[in-house]
């Protein structure tokens, strides 16, 4: 049978694999321009004090200093990923909230000299009480972090459908469990880092960034400079990673601008290890009850939530995350009656932001980990409880989702059978067991205004194709999967498109890396500035076919008539036609596209569709406990997928291979530990994520689904599958040893404990 | 990161560099620099003076002497593991140098360096910054030690892998100076002190690791507790040695006190007894007897003390096993 | 005090000007803009600095550059032959054993230094040898599948 893409669905190489491995890719710390300072941060050492004074003068007498600035001489403006939650500033003004808050920065000559200089600024401090955990900072009394915000609760959210109480009563078991999940930090490969140019003639300011939005650092840097959005170019050089913990501005961003302006020098500022980890973003720790009503047959009737969210010092995109957390509670489970209630509260800790997830990753663990505690209870299997409850396509959602394609029952049982679960789960020998993990996940997240992707495709002389996409590719191959949509609706080789993205000062609006939505937004743009100029070219070359345009096809370099593969002219030569016959060049085709659904927010109060597509997907982890030393090893994942129609199935499995390493750290390996406010294991060695020996052996199973929003049916996968695997892991444990784990990391240490109760409770 | 301003020698002889370190009195010995380069980026040492050994030719080896092995100090760990004599005869170094840090730390990590590796502290493993949320602590030139909350004391722990190994294989040391050298016991070699943790004299250099004869010949191994599989030091790392011909039993750990320990009390109440249950019940008893845990690591007490207990009588299983 | 030495690098002679504080790293960087090897950590934690000293794969941002003089040192840079990527790069492309391309150079680096020592290794060793070079992207099974196949590739043997 004849295979429905040319270029979809391809195991293509990623656009930039070849600069990648040859060591020619620059990321933003390659970037070295003529007369360029290096810039550093002062950063608090307490975690939270009254700024009285800061005397700056032996750094800016030290030669070779260009430049000091604090808090007390930047413009009164607070920023935030969130427009209604910007709370912080480039530099503290007046106060500082955690270990590691910016007071202030210096640039020189050279990074030695920059690190002299601020061993050389006195700080007054007051010390203030301080707190550090938000069960804590919301009692009455708690130190104040912000001044105006009661208790600490910088948002309180709620949300109610259904009726939870009668719900309840009409359940055959009710389930109140409490979960905790820790502090885990990104870690990106890359630190963070960033270069400003400017040009004082004509107030330009040009700015390269390891970001994920840059679109939205140009907003933040517009308003905290207090310069025009237009005089702001923010390029994005190579990212190495981010994982949500490079979507926000942060000091180095403004402060390599601010030292640009000041000095009209280009300025670099570079990221140390410790920094990226204590002072950036790391995801939320959350308390998180959970009640949960089932029939007698293991229906979900009702769910009501308390959530309580370790913010750190700052908001970030605290509302956005919130919102997550609640929403995707209602997928991929049916839950008829719901009641959500939660909070997200400051504590003088570092700031908790977008982690791969997004407040997802927490309650995803209450509940699938809960999920299996009650089948046991009703005697049930929990892949046939998870079958059961799945939602469906097409059927009206609790929420008011639209959910157009779901694989999700699918997805359990092909996850359940690859990884043996009828033969296994419960059966093997102590020490060992299988779990399972479902999940749900959006395509793209509305940020307050910010959701549409603009394209613009140009064919030039010669048949090649340019594409301007405002897609921020951080590493997972965005530039590849818009390459490869682009080529497919032209019917041109993958080769010949070239992608130029996310500069503001050339590239369309894009909302960039953020909430899972690239393919399916900039897909989506892209896809159909390309169809703009396809159509342009039927049009010019239909009669030269003998053919109405619209009854055209572009495969495979061709362009042919429907049926008639044989009557076709090769893309090159309708290209030069299209010359001929005196049309402008080049040709062009433009499109902005946006997703039709609500800001997340807003569904507080009014049911409506979250996201233009849903990704599926359940987990299935095989996992040896070494009952001697407590340690446990991953033996398989087993992840069954619907990301809807893969356009580049390799990149997919990279994307599942990654989140389920990150899965790991988080089930098993990482806690960002802190003492009294400070971290105590900021680095690679000590916080220790899973090296290439902890890894388990990966199986990906694809449920193909052909999504009608997506671009040639594609949905999310970058940011789900990290959902899974901790709860599909903590529930194989549960089968290898009989012991539930509800607090994460699940560390040999817990396990041992454990074991060791477990003993004294079966012999008494 | 960058270095501290130094002084860089590169001497051709050991004798030179011995000269060097009289001069200088806070001079200090390069070799792999995994270790020492991390702590001058952390500011916890700025030496005046680095005086980089590898320059020294001829102090990479590992010989047999009249039935002893021979290991110069400069061998890098991964020469250390390789050697064919190592790897049969002594597998508890064997274990022990393959397990250090990563397959990088190997090939650059020398077993000289590693056995004089500073004593590690979550207070002083840290960046320049990160420790200024604190008064400096005794290790790092101040007063105060924040494990114990004590002026003038510090309770750093010793981490190095090998140096449990060679304990147990009863190894010397040669430590080399201007004029002349001696040979010590491994074990006289740590001062139990966290702020100065090597009984070294000054001008003197770890030039040579000599195993005797007699350890060759019997079971010995290396167990090591870490998080990961690769890159962490040990949260406890055990090594065991017994001789069924002498019915002696040697254990030491590592990752557990200021100094890699020997656990005597349980050597000596193992002496003579076959290795069995007697023997496995009486280890968690007394193997943490004489170490003294502090918590200086992010890693619980209790949690390193059953690591002691497990991994001594995971040995001692495995060598039951063996015979 | 800085010293003028000659470091041999990719095959080629530099003569630098180096302080004895400066590190291998900051030294190919920043002196001999070869910005192909990454700092990740600085503190020799994460492999991401990884080039070849006569062979052998070294962290470059623990290592001083005069420590280097003598040496051979070959950075990612030095890898591809005329224009010709080296097999490693491209099974690394081919088979998706990336993804940020971040850790990439060390981890090639590495690589490199593992197969011409062990041209067949079991994937156990490989996994051994490759641990200490951190990727948070790819979960690493792309990553020792490409090394893999080259290892396959070159040896004639299955």
């Amino acid at each position: 049978m004849e295979k429905e893409f040319s270029v979809v669905g391809q195991r293509l190489p990623m656009v930039d694999a070849a600069a990648k491995v040859t060591g020619a890719a620059q990321f933003t710390d390659d970037l070295v321009f003529p007369g360029m300072l290096y810039g550093k941060i002062l950063r608090s050492p307490l975690p939270h004090a009254k700024i009285l004074n800061v005397d700056v003068s032996k750094a800016a007498r030290l030669p070779g200093v260009k430049g000091v600035v604090t808090g007390a001489e930047i413009p009164d403006r607070q920023y935030g990923i969130v427009p209604k939650a910007r709370d912080e500033y480039a530099l503290a003004k007046g106060k500082v909230r955690y270990i590691g808050d910016e007071v202030a920065a210096v640039c020189a000559i050279d990074p030695e000299i920059a690190e002299e200089a601020i061993d050389l600024i006195e700080v007054d401090y007051e010390e203030l009480p301080a707190v550090f955990d938000p069960l804590d900072a919301i009692k009455e009394g708690a130190p104040i972090i912000h001044e105006g915000v009661a208790n600490n609760t910088s948002f309180a959210i709620r949300k109610e459908f259904g009726d939870v109480e009668k719900a309840f009563s009409e359940s055959y078991l009710v389930s109140e469990d409490r979960f905790y999940s820790q502090a885990v930090n990104h870690a990106p490969m890359e630190p963070h880092a960033a270069v400003a140019q400017y040009d004082p003639i004509r107030g330009e300011m040009v700015l390269w960034s390891s970001t994920q939005i840059p679109f939205f650092l140009r907003r933040n840097l517009s308003a905290t400079l207090k310069i025009p959005e237009s005089s702001v170019r923010v390029i994005k050089p190579k990212v190495g990673g981010g994982f949500g913990q490079k979507i926000d501005m942060f000091a180095k961003d403004f402060c390599a601008a601010w030292f640009a302006m000041k000095t009209g020098r280009p300025v670099k500022f570079v990221y140390e290890r410790d920094e990226v980890f204590i002072a950036t973003r790391q995801r939320h720790p959350m308390y998180l009850t959970v009640k949960t009503g089932m029939s007698k047959d293991g229906m979900i009737l009702a769910q009501q939530f308390l959530a309580h969210a370790d913010g750190g010092a700052y908001n970030s995109t605290a509302p956005t995350m919130m919102a997550l957390s609640c929403f995707f509670l209602m997928v991929p489970y049916r839950v008829p009656n719901l009641l959500y209630e939660g909070y997200h509260v400051y504590t003088n800790k570092p700031v908790g932001g977008a982690m791969r997830g997004h407040g997802i990753p927490q309650a995803r663990f209450a509940v699938e980990r809960q999920l299996d505690m009650m089948a046991e209870r009703l005697n049930l299997d929990p892949a046939d409880v998870r079958f059961k409850n799945s939602i469906k396509a097409g059927e009206p959602h609790p929420g008011g989702f639209v959910i157009n394609t779901c694989g999700f029952a699918d997805s359990v049982q092909e996850a359940a059978k690859a990884i043996g679960w009828r033969e296994k789960r419960g059966k093997l020998p102590f020490g060992r067991g299988v779990g399972l993990g479902g999940a749900s996940f959006p395509s793209g997240v509305t940020n307050m205004s910010h959701i549409s992707s603009g394209a613009v495709v140009q064919v030039g002389r010669d048949g090649a194709v340019n594409v301007l996409s405002g897609a921020a590719d951080i590493g997972q191959g965005a530039e590849t999967v818009i390459a490869q949509i682009v080529a497919e609706e032209l019917g041109v080789p993958y080769e010949a498109v070239r992608v130029t993205a996310a500069d503001t000062g050339i590239t369309p609006l894009d909302p960039g890396t953020f909430g899972s939505g690239v393919t399916v937004r900039a897909g989506n743009a892209a896809r159909i500035a390309a169809q703009s100029v396809k159509k342009k070219l039927f049009e010019c070359i239909a009669d030269e076919l003998e053919a109405n345009p619209e009854d055209l096809v572009a495969r495979d370099g061709k362009i042919f008539v429907t049926g008639s593969p044989d009557i076709s002219i090769p893309f090159g030569q309708a290209i030069k036609t299209y010359q001929y016959k005196d049309l402008p060049m080049p040709l062009v085709g433009r499109a902005s596209w946006m997703a039709d659904t609500k800001e997340p927010t807003t569904l507080f109060n009014e049911p409506g569709n979250f996201s233009p597509n849903y990704s599926f997907m359940t987990q299935a982890a095989e996992v040896e406990v070494d009952t001697t030393t407590g340690k446990v090893k991953v033996l398989k994942m087993v992840t069954a997928h619907d990301c809807g129609r893969p356009i580049n199935p390799m990149l997919v499995e990279g994307q599942l291979e990654g989140s389920i390493a990150g899965g790991m750290g988080q089930a098993l390996y990482e806690n960002v530990i802190v003492e009294n406010g400070q971290v105590m294991n900021p680095s690679f060695l000590d916080y220790g994520f899973p090296t290439a020996l902890e890894v388990p052996e990966m199986e990906t199973i694809d449920i193909e689904t052909d999504d009608p929003v997506g671009p040639f049916g594609a949905k999310e996968a970058g940011e789900g599958t990290q959902l899974s695997p901790a709860p599909a892991i903590v529930n194989a444990i549960y089968d290898a040893i009989g012991v539930n784990f509800n607090e994460l990391p699940v560390t040999p240490e817990k396990i041992l404990k454990a074991l060791q109760e477990k003993k004294q409770a079966e012999s008494s | 990161m960058r270095l501290p301003k130094f002084e860089y020698r590169q001497p051709e002889s050991m004798k030179e560099a011995c000269e060097i370190l009289l001069d200088e009195p806070s001079a200090r010995v390069l070799a792999g620099g995994t270790d020492l380069l991390v702590n001058m980026k952390h500011r916890v040492e700025t030496p005046t003076t680095v005086v980089n050994l590898k320059g020294v030719a001829g102090q990479s080896y590992v010989r047999k002497d009249n039935g002893a092995l021979r290991i110069g100090a400069l061998t890098p760990l991964k020469h250390v593991y390789r050697d064919p004599f190592v790897a049969e005869k002594l597998p508890a170094l064997a274990a022990a140098a393959s397990s250090v840090g990563s397959y990088h730390h190997q090939t650059m990590g020398t077993i000289g360096g590693n056995l004089c590796q500073q004593t590690r502290c979550k207070y002083f493993n840290q960046s320049k910054w990160w420790r200024s949320s604190r008064p400096l602590c005794f290790k790092a030139g101040g007063d105060l030690c924040h494990v114990a909350k004590k002026e003038r004391v510090c309770y750093s722990t010793y981490c190095g892998d090998v140096a449990p190994a060679l304990l147990v294989l009863d190894a010397e040391v040669v430590l080399s100076a201007k004029d002349g050298s001696r040979q010590v016991p491994l074990e006289s070699m740590y001062s139990g002190e966290g702020k100065m943790p090597l009984q070294i004299e000054r001008g003197e250099i770890l030039t040579e690791v000599v195993i005797p004869a007699s350890s060759a010949n019997a079971f010995s191994t290396y167990k090591k507790f870490a998080n990961r599989g690769s890159i962490d030091f040990p949260i406890v790392g055990a090594a065991f040695w017994t001789s069924t011909a002498t019915g002696q039993s040697r254990i030491a750990l590592t990752a557990v006190d200021r100094k890699p320990v020997r656990a005597r009390q349980l050597e000596e109440f193992m002496r003579g007894k076959p290795l069995g249950q007697d023997c496995l019940e009486a280890v968690d008893g007394l193997v943490t007897k004489e170490a003294r845990l502090m918590k200086s690591s992010i890693d619980s007490l209790s949690f390193k003390r059953k690591l002691m207990g497990l991994l001594v009588k995971e040995s001692i299983k495995e060598a039951m096993g063996g015979r | 005090m800085k010293h003028g030495i000659e470091l041999s690098v990719n095959g080629d002679l530099y003569e630098v000007l180096v302080a004895p504080n400066q590190t291998l790293l900051e030294v190919l960087r920043d002196k001999l803009g070869l910005m192909g090897t990454k700092r990740g950590c600085d503190v020799g934690a994460c492999g991401a600095c990884t080039v070849l000293l006569d062979g052998e794969a070294y962290l470059s941002c623990v290592m001083l550059a005069m420590d280097a003089v003598g040496k051979k040192i070959v950075t990612i840079e030095g890898l591809a032959e005329n224009g010709t990527l080296h097999p490693l790069q491209d099974s690394f492309v081919r088979l998706g054993g990336l993804q940020c391309g971040f850790c990439t150079p060390g981890i090639i680096m590495t690589a490199k230094a593992v197969l011409d020592e062990e041209p067949h290794p079991t994937e156990a060793s490989l996994k051994k040898k490759m641990a200490g070079n951190l990727c948070r992207c790819t979960g690493y099974t792309k990553v020792i599948e490409a090394v893999m196949d080259v290892a396959k590739r070159t040896g004639g043997q299955d």
